[in-house]
């Protein structure tokens, strides 16, 4: 194939300078701040909510659980919520769970939504009992948060409550518990508990399972069967 | 009665050849053979993508989804200009565009912070996926983007259309033939710090008063980032480099570069396992990996359309017998045993046209696409640990089997963000 000749490269000129940021707007010192500065801000009532957002981003690089206390007051602020719980959910320590499960019965909409998705991302198996009430609540994204976290969480205590949800479920809110169900599953066949996962991939095959489940579920069988890896 | 599009959904899909691979069927296409597309947030960039879509003859494009009713506009006249029809739907609900049965696949072309929840939800509405790079706003993403896709047995083609780039692959062929020798650094050119500074500001912008939502959605413009007061800018490209919404000149381009680097050796399954950065955020600055194996990786911002001119995007391949440097300029650079070797190639321009077919080609016959999930995971991951590095400013080492720095564990905080309600991946 003959070469076609290419326009020459022009050397990357400076493109216009965005906006710059209000002083007011500028991270600063906070990026340097230690935990007990960042919790001096969140603790403030007259910080700025700017500030605020950066000693919570601050906060998620720490890691402090000295913070959790100032960040748990945030979780209901529908601006500062998602930055309070991108500083819970870098802290290992157990009463930034017991914040978040604290959260469940106080907050409603979207920002308890928040709250469950980050306690399926901290595997909160503690919080599994009120997921397994909130699927089947009247909030049908509060009930698909509950479902993926309960996939998140996982376990066989997570895969009875989504099986059971499921006859009780319908449209997205259905899909949820299923799509919850394969993660269970994958995660099962992690654990090498091959029987339980292949019964669940088997449930997840019937008609009646939302179709990308139901094709997702015979293609873990297939896989799971045809493994080559597989002890025979 | 079972359609070919179920076939085409189903698990036994691979088992299948296609007419069209058994050269059945030549010239037109009927309307229900055609692979159906929707598109998500298509800006410049997705045009881009969109013009070698509309010009696929078995391939259809059906719905536009956007939060701003400018954009939606201006798709749908282009699709229907091209189609002669008024065929194009428009969306304001990415759920409604995913409902649709007749869809097999969408065109995922927003800004990255949607690109892997938008990525995961469409899979599990069981669709394929074409999606622009960055793929991942962070590791945590990039490990749910692979596991979504893998577990949904569904086909994603990351924009990084370089691997179907014959000068490109001609570099891949000459490092696998052993003409290079053995492989000893990589070379990941990165845009210059000028405009793709590797740290992006954490700073916001001055609030403006927000347009009317018929105009512009803000509450869904920002998705899964964390809310900031509107600005004009951001929604008009000016999103970049503001770290809330954007990975730096890291992942900006190495989602490109790095990724040539992993697909030409043949590393789609590993990463780097220590990453030294160097340099300033003004430039130039560079980011020093290394693989188990001793292998260099150098991400570089000062290689971009260097000395040797092969233009954006370039890498450059060192063995122990030599070297060959290519980019989006489509001539080949090398070492003087290597010259011989070389044969003339196609454009570089025509990765992207390349790329868009193999997705088209590949829903036909359920194999996977060269830029598919795991690898694109694979790659931003590097990515990923080569920025956390350059904000840590120290040397980290990474454990890829555990996902985990070893020696840094602010660094491990950094692995994940959270998602603004009620987004998840």
């Amino acid at each position: 194939m003959p070469q076609t000749v290419p326009p020459a490269p022009v050397p990357q000129a400076a493109k216009p300078k965005p906006p710059a940021p209000p002083p007011e707007f500028q991270e600063g010192g906070i990026s340097k701040m230690d935990a007990a500065a960042l919790v001096r801000i969140l603790d403030d009532g007259h910080s700025p909510e700017f500030q605020k957002a950066k000693a919570c981003q601050r906060i998620g690089e720490l890691a402090s659980k000295e913070a959790v206390p100032a960040l748990s007051r945030l979780l209901g602020d529908p601006h500062l919520s998602v930055y309070a719980r991108h500083g819970l959910e870098a802290i290992v320590d157990s009463s930034a769970d017991d914040a978040l499960r604290a959260a469940l019965s106080s907050l409603k909409g979207e920002a308890l939504i928040g709250i469950i998705n980050s306690i399926g991302k901290r595997r909160d198996a503690k919080a599994a009992p009120a997921l397994a009430r909130m699927i089947l609540g009247t909030d049908a994204g509060v009930a698909r948060a509950a479902a993926a976290a309960l996939g998140s969480i996982g376990g066989e205590a997570s895969v009875r409550d989504l099986q059971a949800a499921f006859a009780k479920t319908n449209g997205a809110t259905k899909m949820a518990v299923a799509d919850a169900s394969l993660v269970c599953a994958e995660r099962l066949l992690a654990e090498g508990k091959r029987d339980q996962a292949l019964a669940l991939y088997g449930s997840l095959s019937t008609p009646g399972v939302p179709k990308p489940v139901r094709l997702a579920a015979m293609q873990g069988i297939i896989r799971e069967e045809t493994s080559v890896s597989r002890p025979r | 009665m079972t359609t070919r599009r179920q076939i085409l959904q189903s698990a036994i899909a691979p088992l299948i050849v296609p007419s069209v691979v058994l050269g059945q069927r030549a010239g037109a296409v009927a309307p229900s053979d055609k692979i159906v597309f929707g598109g998500i947030g298509i800006g410049a960039r997705g045009a881009h993508d969109l013009s070698k879509l509309l010009n696929i003859h078995d391939a259809r494009f059906v719905a536009i989804c956007d939060v701003r009713n400018e954009r939606r506009e201006t798709i749908k006249s282009t699709v229907d200009q091209k189609y002669g029809d008024h065929g194009c739907r428009m969306y304001d609900d990415q759920y409604e565009l995913l409902a649709r049965q007749d869809i097999d696949a969408v065109l995922i072309a927003t800004g990255d912070r949607w690109h892997t929840p938008l990525s995961i939800i469409a899979a599990q509405h069981g669709k394929d996926v074409y999606c622009e790079k960055p793929c991942s706003m962070s590791m945590e993403e990039s490990w749910a983007l692979a596991d979504a896709f893998r577990r949904y047995n569904r086909l994603y083609q990351a924009g990084c259309q370089r691997r179907n780039g014959a000068n490109f692959a001609l570099c891949k062929e000459l490092l696998k033939s052993g003409a290079l020798g053995k492989l000893k650094t990589l070379y990941a050119n990165v845009g210059p710090s000028v405009n793709w500074p590797p740290l992006p500001s954490r700073d916001w912008l001055a609030a403006e008063e927000l347009p009317p939502r018929t105009v512009l959605d803000w509450d869904r413009w920002l998705g899964p980032a964390p809310w900031r007061p509107y600005h004009s800018s951001y929604v008009s490209g000016g999103w970049r480099n503001f770290y809330d919404f954007h990975g730096g000149g890291i992942l900006e381009w190495g989602s490109h570069t790095v990724d040539l680097c992993h697909w030409a050796a043949e590393l789609d399954d590993t990463q780097p396992v220590e990453y030294e950065p160097v340099g300033t955020n003004v430039g130039p600055y560079r980011v020093n990996c290394k693989y188990a194996n001793g292998v260099t990786l150098v991400m570089r911002d000062d290689g971009w359309d260097g000395s040797l001119k092969t233009g954006s995007c370039s890498f450059r391949i060192e063995g122990d017998k030599g070297w060959v440097e290519t980019g989006d300029a489509t001539k080949i650079e090398c070492s003087d045993n290597i010259k011989p070797l070389l044969r003339p190639t196609e454009s570089a321009a025509l990765a992207l046209e390349n790329h868009v077919k193999e997705l088209v080609r590949c829903i036909r016959t359920r194999q996977s696409p060269s830029a598919s999930a795991a690898a694109a995971a694979n790659s931003h991951v590097t990515c990923h640990a080569a920025f956390i590095a350059y904000q840590r400013g120290k040397t980290l080492t990474w454990d890829p089997a555990r996902r985990e720095f070893t020696n840094d564990e602010i660094a491990n905080h950094m692995r994940s963000r959270a998602l603004r309600e009620p987004w998840r991946v």
